[in-house]
């Protein structure tokens, strides 16, 4: 029963009702109300209870400053969602809410009764109370203040609600919509640059809809008038960055929860209006006491009156008079009004207001006391970017100072019932400053942001601390204004829709022979083919042992591939590889390293010359993507002057290695259309043309398997085609798919290095072995630097190979080398540590890489692999970091 | 998030943009490892301006270079 509502006025459908739960409740309300205004006119004025002394609260404002009258709402999947406005939230058909930080019910909260002790609670109480024992804070206090402190409870499930995001430009932005924003938009407007408006309330209009009659129909006609004007209700500007930068959340959008906007302004207009601040005094929180602007906002807008019997605590007269003709205008009693000079000292009623006493004895019968302590401006989004306030611009009108002490408390900040006596023990202690007061107290800290506390804390701290505010100082605005769900600002980039996925064209296929696939960074790879019900280690076997024996092929796609053409290609090449390139000749190829600037190693990969001034690069998978940046930083900012033009074709090729003794065989069976013995295709080379079905390739002969290998490259969209005829034309062979389990196996077993393994950003060439492949009689990106001594010292860390000790123990991974077992408690000094370790099919037992202090001088030596992790020490036999075809002969046969 | 100024693209949210971290002068390849050491190494802290080098990632791929105010981020020309 709505028995407070008017018969008359206010922008609200009396034509449609909605009628919603509150604690269980059926009640209703009518379209065009929040959730506070439908709870006023059932005279519902308990709504929550108070974080920390559980005191019952009611609503005290009509906007987004509420400090009191939060409630969980269910969403549309039946999940509770905390923490929500009374005053911000809209009346839907079926909405359900329900009062928290209360047990078993808002009425009646066991939680109350802290009160009784609530001379233990101020402020610093855990701080100084939980120090011993020292142990007993993480075992015994947290687990029981944890479960007293926060307001609403988060739900563990997940959010079904879809989020979007979206982009916005103008040329000038305003902010708010009241009488100022509508002059500011309708004057942009009518110069002819873009602008848009937005508002957070549900209509336009800020405090025309109540202060003066119901104009914004005819505003909103007004604003439609112009194309170049745009208009967005339910949009809260929560934060201002640089350049011109708002964010914003647009709700009550159909489909979707909300819409993050971001939107880039030449100009902002910050039309964000002003907050009325209530009077600190002894019992100043019960239901029924509220701001005088929300007074009049609930009469005039929603049709509602907050209370039958009102007093009066207002200083200004101008808000004073609007105020009192509101509440005639709605026939309601003015019992009282406090008078120049006069105090309240206390309330009383429990569930309600009832009673207001004042310094002269006297106590006046009332519902409703309308407060006011003056304005602030909402400068919040302003300040965010750092333009500077000084309290004394930003409070226009001082209150009428409200100082008795009574026995009741006074609260200063409601949402976080931080009372005057707080912020006196907070001066007591030496925390006067506002910035200090605020986190030793937390006035201003709550899910409201301080909106009706900190300029009442200011006031406070001046007096008690007897300094002028400009020592008080004031509190730092950050983003957002109001609060905005993690949900609106993650958007719809959750799950697997986090990182794009990169898969390689060789994907369909691969997923069709059995492959199964994991995430090396970007890409979706292979890692190993499933024939029948093998296991992931006998698939590994038989795909080894396929390359070492026959044939096997592998998706080379993933690596990054630059074309380099120009006259100074090969001179932009010499710079940037540390390797001496410039005997290269058409039709061959290099292994090369590229060195940082400081020396340190970075990248290895081919250069392979396909004509006179023109490359094709290879980079490795896992760095394509920077040192394609790199390159590029290279020739744009300190080698302009070089004719080089690089084009990344990373995409445009599918790659398949095809390694084995009988790959030369199965590449004859391709049918090429150019000679392919040893003689004329040797190791190292590349040649270009057709295979027999017309398919334009490229055919490189690398090896990172160490067997004799062919990587065919085809544009990518003959991936299909070229794998499907390895496969059949394989088959004499017992061709075997391997992924990347098997290409791992194979390199370790080959001693070849890897990018984030041995190539960890602390290794140079000389570390791992490959010192001759630096050139000595070039300049070179990292060739001065190199030269620091540091990367010179004998006793660095050197690449070596390790075998267990007694030929079949397993290397446990990512052990540490020392001379002595792993023993609790006992200090070792490490002398290196492994990089690599696998059971190599091909030996058949555990081998492993690692990196050594003078690693090649202790070749034979018995060390200890000790990994305090698996608690195990495994005696290995230092070797070189080749174990298998330690002369490479395989790769010429 | 700032704006920033690409030579060929024009003012572009940084989303677009990949930082190079501050400008330096690369010295010539047969420099002395000092000289290396002094570009690379050896940074000035200021507190007013600095040089840096920004890529376009997902634009024109331009490297380039700017001026930037640490105190209200705004690139000086």
């Amino acid at each position: 029963m709505q028995i407070r509502r008017l018969k008359t006025g206010g922008c609200i459908d009396r034509s449609k009702p909605i009628y919603f739960s509150f604690n269980n409740r059926l009640l209703d309300g009518y379209e065009g109300d929040t959730l506070a205004s439908a709870l006023l006119a059932n005279n519902v004025s308990l709504v929550a209870r108070s974080i920390k002394y559980h005191r019952p609260r009611g609503i005290i404002s009509a906007g987004l400053e509420e400090p009191c009258a939060l409630v969980a709402c269910a969403d549309e999947h039946g999940m509770m969602i905390p923490n929500l406005k009374t005053t911000e939230a809209r009346l839907n058909k079926g909405l359900t809410a329900r009062s928290q930080n209360c047990w078993p019910f808002v009425e009646l909260d066991i939680g109350a009764l802290l009160q009784m002790g609530s001379a233990l609670l101020a402020v610093g109480f855990y701080y100084k109370t939980f120090m011993w024992p020292k142990d007993w804070w993480h075992r015994v206090y947290e687990k029981f203040i944890r479960r007293a402190a926060g307001q609403g409870r988060v739900t563990y499930d997940a959010d079904k609600r879809l989020y979007d995001k979206k982009y916005a430009h103008c040329d000038t932005l305003v902010i708010g919509s009241g009488p100022t924003g509508i002059e500011a938009a309708l004057s942009a407007a009518e110069s002819g640059v873009s602008v848009i408006l937005i508002e957070q309330d549900c209509v336009i209009g800020g405090s025309v809809l109540w202060e003066k009659t119901s104009t914004d129909s005819l505003t909103t006609i007004k604003l439609k008038q112009y194309k170049n004007l745009r208009f967005m209700v339910n949009t809260l500007a929560f934060g201002q960055y640089d350049h011109g930068l708002i964010l914003a959340v647009e709700q009550n959008k159909k489909n979707v929860e909300s819409i993050f906007w971001r939107i880039r302004a030449k100009s902002i207009v910050f039309a964000t209006g002003a907050t009325e601040q209530p009077l600190v005094f002894p019992g100043n929180d019960r239901p029924g006491i509220m701001l005088a602007a929300a007074v009049r906002q609930y009469i005039y807008r929603y049709a509602v009156i907050p209370g039958k019997r009102a007093f009066l605590a207002i200083a200004d007269q101008q808000e004073r008079e609007l105020t009192e003709k509101a509440l005639q205008v709605a026939g309601v009693e003015i019992v009282g009004s406090l008078g120049e000079g006069d105090q309240i000292t206390g309330t009383s009623g429990w569930h309600r207001l009832r009673k207001v006493h004042l310094l002269n004895k006297k106590s006046i019968s009332c519902d409703l006391i309308c407060v006011s302590n003056g304005w602030i401006s909402n400068a919040q989004l302003s300040a965010q970017m750092g333009d500077k306030q000084t309290f004394a611009t930003s409070l226009e009108q001082r209150p009428n100072p409200q100082q008795h002490t009574g026995s009741a408390k006074a609260f200063v900040d409601l949402q976080n019932d931080v009372t005057r006596d707080d912020l006196a023990l907070a001066v007591r202690e030496g925390y006067s400053h506002i910035e200090l007061a605020k986190r030793y107290t937390t006035v201003g800290m709550g899910t409201d942001q301080g909106k009706t506390s900190w300029p009442n804390a200011i006031v406070e701290l001046e007096r008690l601390s007897a300094q002028d505010s400009s020592r008080v100082g004031l509190t730092t605005f950050r983003p957002p204004v109001s609060p905005v769900s993690f949900g609106a600002l993650v958007g719809v980039e959750t799950g697997q829709r986090m990182v794009p996925i990169r898969r390689t064209p060789f994907h369909n296929a691969f997923e069709k022979a059995g492959c199964v696939f994991q995430t090396t960074g970007d890409w979706l790879y292979s890692r190993y083919f499933r024939v029948g019900k093998e296991s992931m280690n006998d698939a590994i076997l038989r795909e080894v042992s396929a390359v070492r024996t026959s044939v096997g092929c592998v998706d080379m796609s993933t690596l990054g591939k630059v074309d380099v053409k120009g006259r100074d290609a090969l001179e932009f090449l010499s710079r940037v590889y540390c390797n001496n390139i410039d005997g290269i000749k058409p039709g061959r190829l290099r292994y090369v390293l590229m060195l940082r600037e400081d020396g340190i190693l970075y990248d290895d990969g081919t250069v392979a010359q396909l004509a006179d001034n023109h490359f094709l690069v290879t980079l490795t998978s896992a760095n394509a993507g920077q040192s394609w940046r790199w390159l590029n930083k290279l020739l744009q900012l300190p080698w302009p002057d070089l004719d080089v033009q690089l084009t990344p074709v990373s995409d445009h090729w599918a790659s398949l290695a095809i390694a084995g003794p009988q790959s030369r065989n199965l590449l004859a069976d391709l049918n090429p259309n150019f000679e392919i013995d040893k003689t004329s295709f040797p190791f190292a080379s590349v040649k270009q043309g057709l295979l027999d079905d017309d398919t334009p390739c490229r055919v490189f002969t690398v090896s990172f398997s160490g067997e004799l290998s062919y990587e065919i490259n085809v544009p990518a969209g003959f991936a299909d085609q070229l794998f499907k005829r390895v496969l059949d034309k394989g088959a004499a062979y017992d061709i075997s798919p391997y992924g990347l389990e098997t290409l791992d196996a194979l390199r370790i077993e080959k001693g070849h290095i890897s990018v984030g393994t041995e190539i960890d950003g602390r290794t140079t060439a000389a570390d791992l072995g490959l010192g001759k492949m630096v050139s000595t009689r070039k300049a070179f990106i990292g060739s001065s630097l190199l030269q620091r001594p540091v990367l010179q010292q004998p006793d660095r860390m050197q690449l070596v190979g390790l075998i267990p000790a007694d030929g079949s123990s397993t290397i446990p991974a990512a052990a540490h080398l020392t001379d002595a077992p792993w023993q609790v408690g006992k200090t070792q000094t490490p002398l290196g540590r492994l990089t690599a370790t696998v059971h190599s099919p091909t030996l058949g037992h555990s081998i492993a890489l690692a990196l050594l202090e003078r690693g090649p001088q202790r070749i034979n030596q018995k060390l200890w692999a000790v990994s305090p992790v698996e608690d195990k020490s495994v005696e290995v036999l230092v070797v070189g970091n080749c174990f298998y075809d330690v002369e490479g002969s395989r790769l010429h046969e | 998030m700032l704006l920033i100024p690409c030579p060929n693209c024009g003012e572009r949210d940084e989303i677009e943009f990949d930082y190079g971290g501050r400008a330096i002068q690369y010295p010539a390849l047969n420099n002395s490892m000092s000289d290396w050491h002094m570009v690379l190494h050896q940074r000035d802290n200021s507190t007013e301006t600095i040089e840096e080098f920004w890529y376009h990632q997902s634009g024109c791929e331009c490297w380039f270079k700017v001026t930037r105010n640490l105190n209200t981020h705004e690139f000086e020309s």
